[in-house]
């Protein structure tokens, strides 16, 4: 037998256990954790929950301070309960949500040397073996975790699973849609199967009746990947999404796939529905399956580096890892640069080398030095899409500009302090901005846009004199994409061909046909 | 940016044009189109040509054959077929069902109504009650009269009492000291007597014209009897002690023939006498408050003296006109209010109303002291003088003392036995925008306790005032009344705001050039704007419609609509002359020509 006859092998068993257990009740689910250990890139642990902490095959992280920040996540910043001088191990509780919030773990195997307001400093070196935890339950287990959005919300997961769908749908956020980031990505194509069942975890736990997949069609060995996985798997789909900036937005993703418009002020549950992103559901599949408190994190590392301007994906990187240490495991910086942005290209903002990685760090870019545009008048259009007024200002600094009037998108409503778009990705139309802009006698304008919105504002501006700049213009030329200017592919995707459950009757001679719901669709009827 | 449904059918008949990217298939809606209100900008800034484009109406529901980019103008070429708008549909009902239609009797028989339709879609049927009986015209209500006895002066000289004998007009001399010391800013003054063969004098830039008239016994202004000298006005110029013009900021300093636009209702008439009092004031005080004020202060010295002598003429043998003006109550009628925006942002803009004599000092309130809150004043306070105007800036488009006692639209709306007048509401023009918002929310809830059926609402100079006239024309109008607005805009002027009521709007401009040239009165409102006004209120309160103008200012939409009136009236009107029947002065040929 092969290797991958192997896995074929193992892959039909996992089916064949997980739909034992699903009848058999959580208790079975060891027996599924020991299958789990073949995916790729999980492998370094030989053997069952004994062997945890075995010191790990290869050492990629030397001794050094880890920062970990008590604030992981929205809501308070947590308490610490380490003193310095504890000793600890990868799982030790360290601190504890005073509010809303999630519990944080060390990272790493060391020291704690210092807590200062906002942080634990421990001197530690990274360790693949960790402390399980000790809660059979499953959905006390991600609480405990400490598991919070990995997408960049960071809201804790254990509150958004309390949530009972009554048949509704997970959504599972695959878009990846910041450009450069490739982790998740990464992620499916090597861990499908533990993600796969993080996924089935959440549904029974929300009582959902269908899981769905959104992910950008784009991605075809992922996707192909994917449908190996769920073949057997009815009550879990794929939908593609095209490939334009914002597709992973909430509600984008919601609207996307179920075709219901939600309120900026409105949560998918209104929708019947909880989007969770794709990491977040591997750290679930881990806490559950395995005992594995939520303390490492998926990053893509890009930009002006030693080697290329690539991306690199460091997985599972301890918490607490600098900026600066993961840059220079990527190769370095090479030369000159002008920002470290911590995030996407659209979302991101610009960080120090020893800001460290946290349970929502994506990305790590190095971007090349900024334009100057030598003190031009400089019209801001802020969105919810790009980044917001501090960062837009922050940009417009760096390139000084001087800015001398800002406008907001149409479509951008304040929520709490926070822009959101009423529509993600379709434009409202800027002509009257541009316009705007001009009366206010700017020759430049910074916008971040979304893809749809920036073309619009490609239609006007240049026509009007006016010098468009992106937010990502530094980050793209940096390495070696086309700035985002004009839109050139279709905003609408076909979807991979899918069975409708239509019911139809015949009784006393009527013929009666439900269909509860469905596009395009075509009855013949040879009568 | 991208409309509302609502929108969408406000403008059916407007452009239809992408606000952003479509793709090929997509089913139009409003969410897709641009705002048409920004179309002028657009095409203006050369981003859009509307040639060919198809109407919103036409466009929504329709799909779009290829994928089109933002402000692509849709055409027939780019959507699968045009959409029937809701007019066409009604058009389109076959000849045969619309002679069914149309087959409707309505017979009264023994006082009964009866309507009986065949078929028919659509029916709208609207039938004023109570006033189907009673066909008697209620009654007209005099309130108050208002008699100008009109005396001729045809010689202005300097004795040693000042005094009217005759038709000659004796001036004290040495008047000049006590009004000098009348006023601690003064410190000189100088009378100037010009006649028509003097015209063409230099003068320092004229703050003020206006009419020597006093009212007999007890009269209060706006009633009774005023005596009124014809042939002479009183002028006051003046400059600092530096030789700074007062209000320097566009003056008419220069030549008198030159300067003036003649017969202008604030203006001075050919042939008349000027008694020019040329004040200098103080250093520096020519741009505050008390500075032209003390000047104008100082020449009321003279012009009371002369009041006080006008009084003694007791031989009414010398009385060469009577005009008696009445104030009617007009039930029934369509009750308008002239809304008159006056200056009133401090500095030198100020405006003393309601004075014991005609255009006077004594017992005035200044309106910046008032508030410049709304203030009622009947038509024929207006006309006997009840503004004292202290305006300086842009003189050719402020309001002279003697503009109020001729004004125009007053007198016009006065003596049109079609419309109820009223009252004259005076607001003052603050200087800063919030309270421009205070009194402009006034004179909207003054409109509303009214129940006017129309507005007019006059302004005087350009630009910072255009904010609160603007914002009077949104209260009045956010309130269902008809409301037209009356300015001096043209290109200088052009309207820095604007709001959804200003649409029917008339432009006092005169100047050849549409621009505020520094000659005095000439872009203020004549008769011939008066007359446009109320066609346009009329219109508007009778529920026809004025068409939009262009958007450029185009001076043959005046032409055509005078043309329109006159044709509509039988009388021929004859546009007011302009700066081009002036000499030109160096000033013109220099800054405007």
């Amino acid at each position: 037998m092969t290797y991958v006859q192997f896995c074929h092998f193992l892959y039909a068993s996992v089916y064949f256990i997980l739909s034992l257990t699903k009848r058999m009740g959580a208790a079975k689910t060891l027996v599924v954790f020991t299958v789990f250990n073949t995916d790729a890139g999980y492998s370094h642990i030989p053997g069952g929950f004994d062997s945890h902490m075995l010191p790990p095959k290869k050492k990629e992280f030397c001794p050094m301070k880890y920062n970990i920040l008590l604030k992981q996540h929205i809501g308070v910043p947590c308490k610490a309960v380490a003193a310095a001088g504890n000793p600890v191990l990868p799982g030790t509780l360290i601190a504890t949500p005073s509010g809303l919030g999630a519990p944080i773990h060390s990272s790493v195997k060391g020291t704690v040397c210092e807590i200062t307001d906002t942080s634990i400093i421990i001197d530690g070196e990274a360790s693949d073996a960790f402390l399980p935890l000790k809660e059979t339950d499953a959905y006390q287990l991600l609480g405990d975790a400490g598991i919070v959005g990995m997408g960049g919300a960071g809201f804790p997961t254990a509150v958004k699973c309390s949530v009972d769908l009554k048949g509704g749908y997970v959504l599972v956020n695959a878009a990846e849609c910041e450009p450069l980031l490739e982790h998740n990505m990464k992620q499916i194509r090597e861990q499908t199967a533990k993600t796969i069942a993080g996924l089935k975890l959440v549904m029974q736990l929300c009582h959902a009746g269908q899981g769905v997949f959104a992910i950008k069609a784009k991605h075809h060995d992922e996707i192909a990947t994917l449908n190996k996985y769920l073949k057997k798997e009815e009550h879990i789909s794929i939908h593609l999404l095209p490939d334009l900036y914002p597709m992973g937005e909430e509600r984008a993703v919601v609207r996307e796939v179920l075709g219901t418009l939600l309120a900026p002020t409105e949560l998918p549950s209104a929708a019947d529905a909880i989007v969770m992103n794709v990491e977040t559901l591997l750290r679930i599949a881990e806490a559950v399956y395995e005992k594995r408190p939520c303390i490492s994190k998926h990053v893509s590392v890009a930009g002006k580096l030693k080697g290329g301007t690539h991306t690199r994906v460091f997985m599972d990187v301890p918490l607490g890892t600098t900026a600066g240490s993961l840059i220079e495991r990527a190769g370095g910086i090479d030369g000159d640069y002008g920002e470290i942005i911590m995030g996407g290209p659209f979302t991101g903002h610009a960080v120090t080398l020893d800001t460290p990685v946290t349970k929502t760090t994506g990305g790590i870019i190095v971007t090349a030095p900024l334009e100057d545009l030598n003190g031009a008048k400089l019209g801001l259009l802020l969105c919810a899409c790009g980044g917001n007024e501090t960062r837009m200002k922050d940009l417009a600094a760096k390139m000084n500009g001087e800015v001398v009037c800002i406008q907001k998108c149409k479509q951008a409503m304040d929520i709490k302090g926070t822009l959101k778009c009423e529509n993600p990705g379709n434009c409202p139309g800027q002509a009257q901005k541009c316009l705007n802009f001009k009366k206010e006698g700017c020759t430049d304008i910074l916008i971040g846009n979304c893809s749809d919105c920036t073309n619009t504002v490609m239609g006007s501006a240049p026509k009007l004199g006016l010098n468009v700049h992106h937010q990502t213009d530094h980050i793209f030329d940096t390495v070696g994409l086309e700035r985002m200017r004009y839109l050139k592919q279709s905003k609408m995707v076909s979807e991979e061909p899918s069975t409708y459950h239509i019911e139809q009757t015949v009784n006393n001679g009527i013929l009666t046909i439900d269909i509860k719901e469905g596009k395009d669709i075509h009855i013949d009827l040879p009568l | 940016m991208s409309i509302s449904e609502a929108t969408a059918k406000e403008h059916a008949n407007d452009p239809a044009v992408l606000c952003c990217r479509a793709e090929e298939g997509t089913v139009l809606t409003s969410h897709n189109l641009e705002d048409p209100a920004i179309f002028d900008d657009l095409v203006d800034s050369g981003l859009l040509n509307l040639d060919g484009c198809l109407k919103i109406g036409q466009v929504i529901g329709a799909a779009l054959k290829k994928t089109c980019d933002s402000l692509t103008p849709l055409t027939v070429d780019t959507i699968d077929q045009i959409q029937e708008t809701q007019d066409n549909s009604n058009d389109s009902i076959p000849s045969s069902a619309a002679s069914d239609s149309a087959n409707l009797t309505a017979p009264i028989k023994n006082g009964t109504l009866k309507i009986s339709i065949g078929q028919g879609t659509d029916i709208h049927i609207e039938l004023p009650l109570g006033s189907i009986s009673s066909d008697a015209e209620p009654e007209t209500k005099l309130l108050r009269c208002l008699t100008r006895n009109h005396y001729k002066i045809t010689e202005v000289k300097r004795g040693p009492k000042t005094m009217i004998d005759g038709t000659t007009l004796t001036i004290r001399e040495g008047i000049e000291a006590d009004a000098i010391a009348s006023q601690e800013l003064v410190h000189d003054l100088k009378i100037d007597i010009i006649t028509p063969d003097m015209y063409h004098t230099y003068s320092e830039t004229i703050l003020d014209v206006q009419p020597i008239a006093t009212k007999e016994g007890h009269d209060l202004v706006g009633t009774g009897t005023t005596r009124v000298l014809d042939g002479v006005v009183m002028m006051v110029t003046g400059t600092d002690d530096n030789g700074v013009q007062i209000g320097e900021f566009g003056s008419s300093e220069g030549y008198l023939d030159e300067n003036i636009m003649w017969g202008r209702p604030g203006a001075p008439d050919q042939g008349e006498i000027f008694i020019k009092t040329q004040v200098t004031i103080k250093a520096g005080t020519n741009m505050e408050r008390p500075g032209p004020l003390a000047a104008h202060a100082a020449t009321d010295i003279i012009t009371e003296e002369i009041r006080q002598a006008l009084k003694k003429v007791a031989d009414d043998a010398l009385i060469v006109d009577t005009q008696t003006f009445e104030q009617y109550r007009r039930p029934g009628k369509k009750k308008v209010v002239v809304v008159k925006e006056i200056m009133g942002q401090g500095a030198m803009h100020d405006n003393l109303l309601l004075p014991l004599e005609p255009v006077g000092i004594l017992g005035a309130k200044p309106n910046v002291d008032l508030g410049n809150v709304p203030v009622m004043v009947s038509p024929l306070e207006v006309l006997d003088g009840c503004i004292h105007a202290l305006t300086c800036i842009g003189p050719a488009s402020k309001e002279m003392s003697r503009h109020y006692f001729r004004e125009p639209l007053v007198l016009e709306t006065l003596f049109d036995p079609e419309l109820d007048l009223c009252g004259v509401l005076l607001v003052g023009s603050p200087q800063i925008n919030a309270e421009k918002f205070y009194v402009s929310r006034r004179v909207g809830m003054t409109c509303e306790a009214m129940e006017v059926d129309g507005a007019f609402v006059t302004t005087e100079g350009f630009g910072n005032n255009h904010i609160d006239f603007a914002s009077h024309i949104e209260q009045i109008g956010m309130r269902d009344i008809a409301v037209v607005g009356l300015s001096f805009c043209a290109k200088q002027g052009a309207l820095v705001v604007g709001n959804k009521y200003m649409t029917h709007m008339v432009d006092n401009n005169k100047s050849e050039g549409g621009i505020e040239n520094e000659v005095l009165a000439n872009n203020t409102l004549c008769h011939e704007d008066a007359i446009r006004a109320i066609a346009m209120l009329k219109a508007q309160m009778s529920g026809s419609s004025v068409k939009p103008a262009e958007r450029k200012w185009n001076p043959d939409i005046k032409k055509n609509n005078i043309e329109l009136i006159s044709n509509v009236t039988g009388k021929p009107i004859v546009p007011v002359e302009n700066e081009t029947s002036l000499p030109m002065s160096q000033k013109r040929k220099e800054k405007y020509s």
